[in-house]
């Protein structure tokens, strides 16, 4: 059995991994759209994920974030994602680079962006995308984390803890505003960031 | 010999301390064991000839009658008794010793009122001029002024500076600059070493008769000598001008690592200097060898490390003495790598980092403050003196001035920082994700300082191998003043002038915590579905074993399954409420604390700007009779002080105290909506207040390490509650009520049970120790010392909450 999900795992991965580095390299946007375009018409088998690909990693399954993350790739009511989909999650997490942060100044703001990455964090709270994180979305999160050994109370206090430190428009939940400027010393560039040295 | 060894320790001691003090003992030389000089044991009646005056121990008037008696064989008149006397030798060493010192800490406190000056003038280069003053002095009054011994060095003043730079290394940027800072201190170091000693040698066979002679491998051993970059100057600079982060430890981190570099290139170079011909089997063995002393040392440490963590898990018994494990181990670590010439302070950093999580999630929150002040307080002595002795050495060596020499030292070492700062650079910033700017670089270069170490390396050459040292010396001198001097003065104009980012100084909030944990498990995620195994990855790895196996092997009781997460958030709420105890109590509050409690009950209720409604009269007073009447039951017991235990404080009643009313309040809030109720304000001027708010040093009282006690501790403050509510003698904090009040579950420390009934609140003085209610007897227990916490950062001050 383990073997067999190995094999499939390792079926998807360097699938995954292959897209991943496709994503990272520093072409330009034109030449990957005109990568991915070749690859979705040469392998259309492959060019679709679904939810059971991203479950098969036995890591994910560990991870207290396991499920928000998957869940991240795919849009809104959809059950599989494409390589667009897939590159477009993935593009955030790649490194900022110096030259890019001069150039395109009047264009849209790439998907690295400190803002952006910011953004595709706040989302994984933000479950209801109402824009705010409010107290439950937050205790979710950390009875997520934190495992079951500790008391709703506890966590309840940490959680008003957590809102009242970043609240400042005293709307008991955390805007994206209040996010980014609670995480504005942690070097969020270097955190968000993938080198993928492949 | 090495049982000898042991026996003539504390003898070995001393007698190595001898030769550091002036006066007519031996001359100051490179051997590592000094001769005994003065052969007079203590308390030896032979010894009335060399003591000028009559001794003033009993013992020796009678000896010496005697002696005198048995000698000389015919009575002599009897001196009378001594009642004063005068017996200097006696207590010589530990006198000149502690008088270093002294004028060490001294010069400490007086750079401080002589702020003008220290803002200037970093207080590395006053205290060596104050050595050079002292050294001066002693010379002028013709007695030989000591010099720093390696050994002296090496085994007692460097140890407490690496523990401390170890065990409060920043884990987090320490392991992700890793890479960056190995290869600045590996190859750095290397290239530096080599680069200087390759230069030297053609400048000294272009540079003279006076230098030809000076072969490869002496110059070379030169060059590895000075190449180091010293982490006792580094700290004493950086530590002033408050750099970023990232630059600090990239320079420090550098600093420690590169010890096993010069450790091996020093004995390498040493033992080949012997051989008639180096071959490429001694260069093979070389390089080796530096795996062998950097991986050995840090394989000694974490042993050591494991040991320490592994002891501090029993020691709930002997609070008392927790932090003498911590440096004995540490300092084991350090003597043990010594013994078999492995790198020492990567030892100590690998044993300090290793057994930190560990002791400190085991240790009472008194022994960790203990260890964080007892650690500051060496590794500052340390530090002064050394810069002293270093003024003191420059006077007091024999030195050999050659300009060629000198000059070209100093030149090419600058030369080959800077070059190796920017290849190096190019060549890192390649994998970086953040990259090092141009200003980066340079604060790199400019702060790489030499300093003590090398000096003790080349006072530690032999004279027969290498008859240059003291033009050796020499130089090395010049280097360290120079980059003490001018560099350490200049930086921080020149990091204002560059507009290098500065440390931040706030404190981690708890916002921080959750995202930062947050964005590693997502970071986990992403890498795993990209089958990319960064650091997150590993990092994950290792939290995953350490949770399941190591932590439960090291951490004694309950505090093995703590998420880290809690831990830091109830870190953080003692931290506030021993703020607010020292504040002056909980009238202060500020409305955005009030507001998080009261949107629990009554989101409509808007909180007030100011401090909350004053109580009315009749519910003052219905309070008073309620504490009143549940006071009467209880009776003070104060155990006997004992060596073994400590004192409880009378703050830690105090907060306790408020702790408790807090914890009450908020309970009752729970069930009942109601209005507002404060302590009285005046309550807050009590005396116990007051003492509590001059009291300098706040240690902060955990909870029983018990589950069920946590969530009453880290209750938000007093929050708006009925006064009929407050029916304290029924309520029982939910975890306490389980706790038996029985004394042998208290640990030593905090043992104060709530002293004698006074009115508590009728006339608002509260003698210490008076408790106003009932169960905070059972609290104080659950409060009572042992409780450790991991602490996030050292040294930073307690954020107010809610300012």
């Amino acid at each position: 059995m383990r073997k067999s999900k190995r094999s499939r795992r390792r079926r998807a991965s360097p699938t995954v991994r292959s897209l991943a580095c496709t994503v990272a390299s520093p072409a330009s946007t034109k030449a990957k759209m005109a990568l991915l375009d070749l690859f979705i018409r040469t392998c259309c088998i492959l060019a679709l994920l679904s939810r059971e690909d991203f479950q098969r990693i036995p890591e994910l399954a560990i991870n207290p974030l396991g499920d928000r993350i998957i869940n991240a790739f795919f849009s809104e009511g959809e059950d599989q994602v494409n390589f667009r989909g897939f590159m477009r999650t993935l593009a955030h997490f790649r490194p900022i680079e110096d030259n890019e942060k001069s150039k395109d100044q009047n264009g849209p703001e790439p998907l690295n962006s400190r803002s952006n990455k910011l953004h595709f964090a706040f989302r994984l709270y933000d479950l209801d995308k109402d824009d705010k994180i409010s107290r439950d979305e937050l205790l979710q999160v950390l009875r997520m984390m934190v495992g079951v050994n500790i008391s709703d109370e506890q966590l309840g206090s940490i959680a008003d803890r957590t809102i009242q430190e970043a609240d400042q428009d005293g709307d008991c939940a955390i805007s994206f505003a209040e996010f980014v400027k609670v995480l504005e010393k942690v070097d969020v560039e270097q955190k968000m960031s993938i080198r993928f040295l492949h | 010999m090495g049982a000898a060894a042991l026996r003539a320790l504390p003898w070995a001691l001393l007698l190595l301390l001898g030769p550091l003090l002036p006066g007519q003992r031996l001359q100051a030389d490179a051997t590592r064991v000094s001769e005994p000089t003065w052969e007079q044991p203590w308390g030896e009646p032979g010894g009335i000839t060399a003591a000028p005056l009559a001794t003033a121990q009993e013992v020796h008037p009678l000896n010496k009658q005697h002696h005198n008696h048995s000698a000389e064989g015919h009575p002599k008149p009897r001196k009378a008794f001594p009642v004063l006397g005068i017996d200097y030798s006696h207590v010589r060493i530990p006198f000149e010793i502690s008088l270093w010192i002294l004028l060490a800490c001294l010069m400490k406190m007086g750079f401080h009122v002589m702020s003008s000056v220290s803002k200037v003038v970093p207080e590395s280069c006053l205290l060596i001029v104050v050595g050079l003053l002292v050294g001066g002095l002693i010379k002028a009054v013709g007695e030989k002024p000591p010099i720093l011994k390696s050994d002296i060095f090496f085994l007692f003043l460097l140890p407490p500076i690496i523990l401390d730079a170890g065990y409060f290394l920043p884990l987090r940027q320490f392991t992700e600059n890793l890479g960056t800072i190995l290869i600045f201190a590996v190859v750095g170091t290397l290239w530096n070493a080599f680069f200087l000693g390759g230069l030297m040698y053609a400048v000294c066979q272009i540079g003279g008769s006076g230098l030809n002679h000076i072969g490869l491998l002496a110059n070379l051993l030169f060059g590895s000598i000075i190449s180091a970059v010293d982490p006792v100057a580094v700290l004493a600079v950086f530590e002033e001008i408050h750099i970023n982060e990232l630059l600090h430890i990239l320079v420090f981190g550098e600093s420690l690592l590169n010890d096993a570099v010069t450790v091996v290139l020093y004995h390498l170079f040493e033992e080949f200097a012997n051989f008639e011909q180096v071959t490429i089997i001694d260069m093979v063995l070389g390089f080796l060898s530096f795996f062998v002393v950097s991986l050995g040392g840090v394989f000694v440490g974490v042993i050591y490390g494991l040991i320490a963590a592994f002891t501090s898990r029993f020691t709930s018994n002997i609070r008392v003495i927790e932090p003498l494990f911590v440096f004995l181990y540490s300092y084991m670590a350090y003597l043990s790598a010594e013994i078999f010439h492995l790198s020492g302070i990567m030892a100590l950093i690998a044993s300090g980092v290793v057994m930190r999580p560990y002791v400190e999630a085991n240790i009472s929150h008194k022994s960790h403050t203990t260890i964080k002040y007892f650690l500051k307080m060496w590794s500052s002595v340390s530090e002064t003196l050394i810069f002293i002795f270093l003024g003191v050495s420059t006077v007091a060596g024999q030195h050999y001035w050659n300009w060629t020499f000198v000059i070209s030292t100093l030149l090419f070492c600058l030369i080959a920082r800077v070059l190796g700062v920017l290849v190096l650079t190019w060549f890192i910033n390649k994998f970086r994700i953040v990259k090092l700017t141009p200003k980066d670089q340079f604060i790199i270069a400019y702060g790489g300082l030499r300093g003590a170490i090398a000096f003790s390396l080349c006072y530690l050459l032999d004279y027969e191998h290498f008859n240059m040292r003291d033009m050796f010396l020499t130089a090395i001198i010049t280097v360290i003043f120079f980059t003490v001097f001018v560099q350490g003065m200049t930086i921080r104009p020149l990091v204002d002038l560059l507009a290098v980012k500065k440390k931040q100084e706030t404190k981690r909030s708890i916002n921080e915590e959750i995202h930062t944990q947050f964005l590693d498990h997502l970071l986990t995620g992403i890498e795993d579905i990209c089958g990319h195994y960064g650091h997150h990855h590993w990092k994950d790895k290792l939290n995953r074993f350490n949770k399941k196996y190591v932590k439960k092997c090291l951490i004694a009781g309950e505090r093995s399954k703590e998420p880290q997460l809690i831990a830091f958030y109830h870190k953080m709420e003692m931290k506030q409420a021993i703020e607010l105890v020292e504040s002056g109590g909980l009238g202060k509050i500020p409305s955005t604390i009030s507001a998080v409690s009261i949107q629990n009950i009554s989101p409509k209720t808007l909180p007030d700007s100011n401090a909350l409604s004053a109580l009315s009269k009749d519910k003052e007073d219905e309070i008073r009779k309620i504490l009143r009447s549940n006071l009467q039951k209880t009776r003070q017991r104060l155990r006997s002080y004992n060596r073994h235990t400590l004192v409880a404080d009378p703050y830690e009643d105090v907060w306790n105290q408020m702790l408790m009313k807090r914890q009450k309040m908020q309970q009752a809030e729970l069930q009942l909506q109601n209005a507002y109720l404060t302590v009285p304000a005046n309550r807050i001027d009590s005396p116990t207040m007051s003492r509590a708010r001059i009291g300098s040093d706040p240690l902060a009282y955990e909870p029983k390490p018990d589950s069920e006690n946590l969530p009453i501790i880290t209750i938000d403050p007093a929050s708006p509650q009925s006064p009929e509510s407050m029916d304290l003698s029924n309520e029982v904090p939910k975890g306490c009520g389980g706790l038996p009040p029985s004394p042998e579950e208290d640990e030593e420390g905090l043992v104060m049970r709530p002293k004698e009934p006074s009115s508590p609140g009728t006339d608002d003085v509260f003698t210490p120790g008076t408790s106003d209610s009932p169960s905070s007897q059972r609290m104080l227990r659950c409060l009572s010392d042992p409780g450790p916490r991991q602490e996030p950062e050292e040294g930073e001050p307690f954020i107010p909450k809610g300012q």
